[in-house]
């Protein structure tokens, strides 16, 4: 499987900007400060279980609630 | 008054008279002051809300001040802001940042005083100011918190001892703390825009941290080699030679074109110590410097002209820089590019903005 890491990133920076430009750059700024750059993945980079895990932890702490298959903002 | 600044090298209780008059007539609705560790801090803090008993007052120790368009040492150097700028204003204390500081709890309490909840404030007009302890290593962690917690934008610094490195200290409603942060929200009448500015360009060279130690600071190795060589090689010098480059060379995580600076602090066997933390697998740009005064003044100037004019600043100024100023004798020229301009600010142990950073100016433009 491949291209979840990127997708998982990008909900993470749409739920949480809700249309707001300004806070989709703080949102992907706050993400690469914690390791993990939106620009370093594709669709096609492979769904590292370890880094998988590390996206997830930064969701949780974004308040931004992940499901199989959709994203929603818990703030 | 709108926006008033002043500053004293008197003792105490003199120079918190000669900033009171310093403040005008009318009551101050927040004061933010900055005061070298040649002040006792406690007794600085208690004097500065004395004086001012119906302001908003926070404050912390530094290692250089600013005011007056002027780059001081030995002063204690403050901002005054009244109802024209502020519509209103609260501040908390975030304690114990070594072990359980609770962000979340300070925000609450922030909610309390400004009487309605984070997700409502407009972050047009509302801002966050943040002082920390500079010594405290905690900045990382405190900035991530805040900026999980919130949207809101949090611009600051950590507070410095005149290169003593022994004790720092943030200031609040005339009380005195270290392992702590002061968090002050304003909700502006006009405004705000921020500034952060970093006198360097990426040099072509990448090294990628590949191993490191966190929570110390240190990284291990670059690119799957020890640390120092790695760096030396990047700057084709030798290591011995390459801890001599540090302030010339530090390194850039690279967002959107902008560099947040990570500064070497100094050599540990190969590792490097750096005044901030890197995650492992982070890549980073190698950066050669350029010059300070006129990016600095660029930035302010670009940011002034967008915004229409501005009402006053807040500068939260690298001590790396200041060091580097003073070194080159432009410490005037700096202060210079504030001339006209209502500004305050510090020589500070570290900038804040969305995150921790170093050799870096974070500033609050009043629009």
């Amino acid at each position: 499987m491949a291209g979840d890491i990127k997708r998982t990133l990008d909900s993470i920076i749409e739920q949480r900007a809700r249309g707001s430009a300004t806070i989709a750059l703080s949102t992907k700024t706050k993400l690469i400060l914690k390791g993990l750059n939106p620009d370093r993945f594709t669709l096609t980079s492979p769904d590292d279980p370890a880094i998988l895990s590390k996206v997830r932890a930064a969701a949780a702490e974004l308040g931004v609630a992940l499901h199989a298959g959709s994203v929603s903002n818990v703030h | 008054m709108s926006i008033r600044t002043g500053y004293s090298t008197r003792p105490l209780p003199e120079a918190v008279t000669e900033l009171k008059r310093q403040a005008g007539a009318d009551q101050p609705r927040v004061v933010m002051f900055f005061g070298s560790a040649s002040y006792e801090a406690g007794t600085l803090s208690r004097e500065m809300q004395r004086a001012f008993p119906d302001a908003v007052v926070v404050g912390c120790s530094t290692a250089g001040e600013i005011s007056g368009g002027k780059m001081l040492t030995g002063s204690v150097a403050a901002l005054f802001l009244s109802e024209d700028i502020v519509a209103d204003a609260a501040s908390v204390v975030v304690e114990h940042l070594h072990s359980d500081a609770s962000v979340g709890a300070a925000l609450r309490m922030l909610e309390d005083r400004l009487g309605s909840p984070v997700a409502s404030w407009d972050l047009a007009t509302t801002v966050g100011l943040v002082l920390v302890d500079g010594l405290s290593g905690a900045e990382e962690r405190l900035m991530e918190k805040l900026g999980d917690a919130t949207d809101l934008v949090f611009v600051g610094g950590s507070a410095g001892d005149d290169l003593q490195f022994r004790r720092t200290y943030v200031l609040q409603q005339g009380q005195c703390y270290s392992d702590a942060a002061v968090l002050l929200v304003l909700r502006l009448k006009h405004g705000f825009d921020i500034v952060k500015t970093q006198s360097f360009v990426p040099a072509g060279k990448t090294l990628v941290a590949t191993k490191v130690d966190e929570a110390a600071r240190t990284v291990i190795e670059f690119n799957g080699q020890p640390a120092l060589d790695a760096y030396a090689e990047a700057l084709g010098v030798t290591p011995g030679l390459a801890p001599s480059l540090f302030l010339q060379n530090p390194l850039g995580l690279m967002i959107e074109g902008e560099p947040f600076v990570r500064s070497p602090q100094r050599v540990d066997g190969s590792r490097i110590v750096f005044y901030c933390q890197i995650k492992e697998d982070t890549e980073l740009e190698l950066l050669r410097g350029t010059d300070i005064v006129s990016d600095t003044r660029m930035a302010v100037e670009a940011c002034k002209a967008a915004a229409g004019g501005i009402r006053g600043l807040i500068d939260f100024q690298c001590i790396l820089r200041t060091l580097q100023l003073r070194q080159e004798n432009r410490c005037d020229e700096y202060g210079g590019i504030f001339q006209g301009i209502p500004a305050v600010g510090f020589s500070t142990y570290g900038e804040a903005y969305l995150g921790h950073m170093n050799q870096t100016s974070t500033m609050l433009l009043f629009r």
